[in-house]
């Protein structure tokens, strides 16, 4: 059993590095999106950010399930499972905000 | 031990024990991914069902919700999320360790990874001891509430208490399935035997921080300009 903290080869840093390499950058991917939903919450700069603020949280999503939860390297059947339950989602939302909407 | 599909790393052994009524370790892993995905599928279907009400008070209640929104402590909101997000990394880090075998760095991510969702939880209590002194528990019958004048804005702000506090239910149980995921994994052999059993958690995880990501836009970002 070994440990990556303490008294690492060359050869272990360099597997640290191309192994953590994407998680790292989905992690500053992700802070810089909040970043932008902070910045735009907290300054409001026009009358209808909020649908940039939503398309950003979208894309934070997308990251998340694709990158972080692995789906892209999933077989078929479970990237359908994953994808069905959002379809679902959008159904549910769609349906009841025409109707809210509407009126 | 029935382990088949095991690999040497540098470190640890990684592999997973073959259950009897599987035939191949693909087919275990898969059907574990699978049933943790159906998992989290019923999940999102509930926080979406509460996410859901917000837009719909948001859409029939405007200048209450701005007015509850107003209340809301944004900064905190931003912090946790912020929080969250480093916690996704070190649960990343912790699936990687566990490929790679490196078990005792595994176990390091795993407990940073319980360390920051309790700091989230931290937070989350200061927060609502925040919103109590401000008188902003509706259903406080016994407490004036601030908002009396806008009967509506009761509505998202009971919302609100219900959906963050159903995530950090959430939150407190993961933690307490992590940290004893964390001590089973501590084990020797855990690695050659469950290796799969870090990535489904991981799922487990990387969901609960999904559902904030959700959350905290549509509970305290959109809304401020409603």
């Amino acid at each position: 059993m070994r440990s990556p903290l303490t008294r690492l080869s060359p050869g272990d840093r360099a597997l640290v590095r191309r192994r953590l390499r994407t998680p790292f950058l989905t992690f500053l991917a992700l802070l810089a999106l909040l970043a932008v939903n902070v910045t735009l919450g907290a300054s409001l700069p026009f009358a209808h950010v909020w649908i940039v603020e939503l398309a950003v949280v979208g894309l934070m999503v997308a990251i998340i399930l694709l990158v972080s939860m692995e789906v892209r390297k999933e077989p078929p059947l479970i990237r359908l499972f994953s994808g069905l339950g959002f379809f679902w989602v959008c159904i549910l939302f769609g349906m009841t905000l025409t109707d809210f909407l509407a009126r | 031990m029935n382990s088949r599909g095991a690999a040497h790393h540098d470190g640890a052994k990684v592999g997973i024990e073959l259950a009897h009524h599987f035939e191949t370790v693909e087919q275990q892993r898969y059907a574990a991914t699978l049933g943790i995905w159906a998992w989290l599928l019923t999940e999102l279907l509930l926080f979406a069902a509460l996410f859901l009400t917000a837009l719909i008070l948001r859409v029939t209640h405007p200048e209450a919700v701005k007015l509850a929104t107003g209340h809301l402590k944004f900064w905190i909101g931003a912090v946790n999320t912020v929080v969250l997000i480093c916690s996704s990394l070190t649960m990343s880090a912790a699936i990687e360790f566990s490929r790679m075998g490196w078990q005792r760095a595994m176990v390091r991510a795993m407990l940073a990874t319980a360390g920051l969702g309790t700091l989230f939880l931290l937070l989350k209590g200061y927060e609502y001891y925040a919103d109590y002194e401000e008188h902003m528990m509706p259903f406080l019958s016994r407490r004036p509430y601030e908002l009396h004048e806008s009967p509506a804005s009761r509505l998202f702000v009971n919302l609100y208490y219900v959906a963050t506090s159903l995530h950090a239910l959430h939150l407190f149980t993961g933690i307490g399935l992590l940290l004893g995921m964390t001590w089973m994994a501590a084990k020797a052999g855990f690695l050659a035997r469950h290796q799969n059993w870090i990535e489904v958690y991981g799922l487990y995880w990387h969901f609960i921080d999904l559902v904030w990501i959700l959350a905290f836009p549509i509970l305290y970002v959109v809304n401020r300009g409603a």
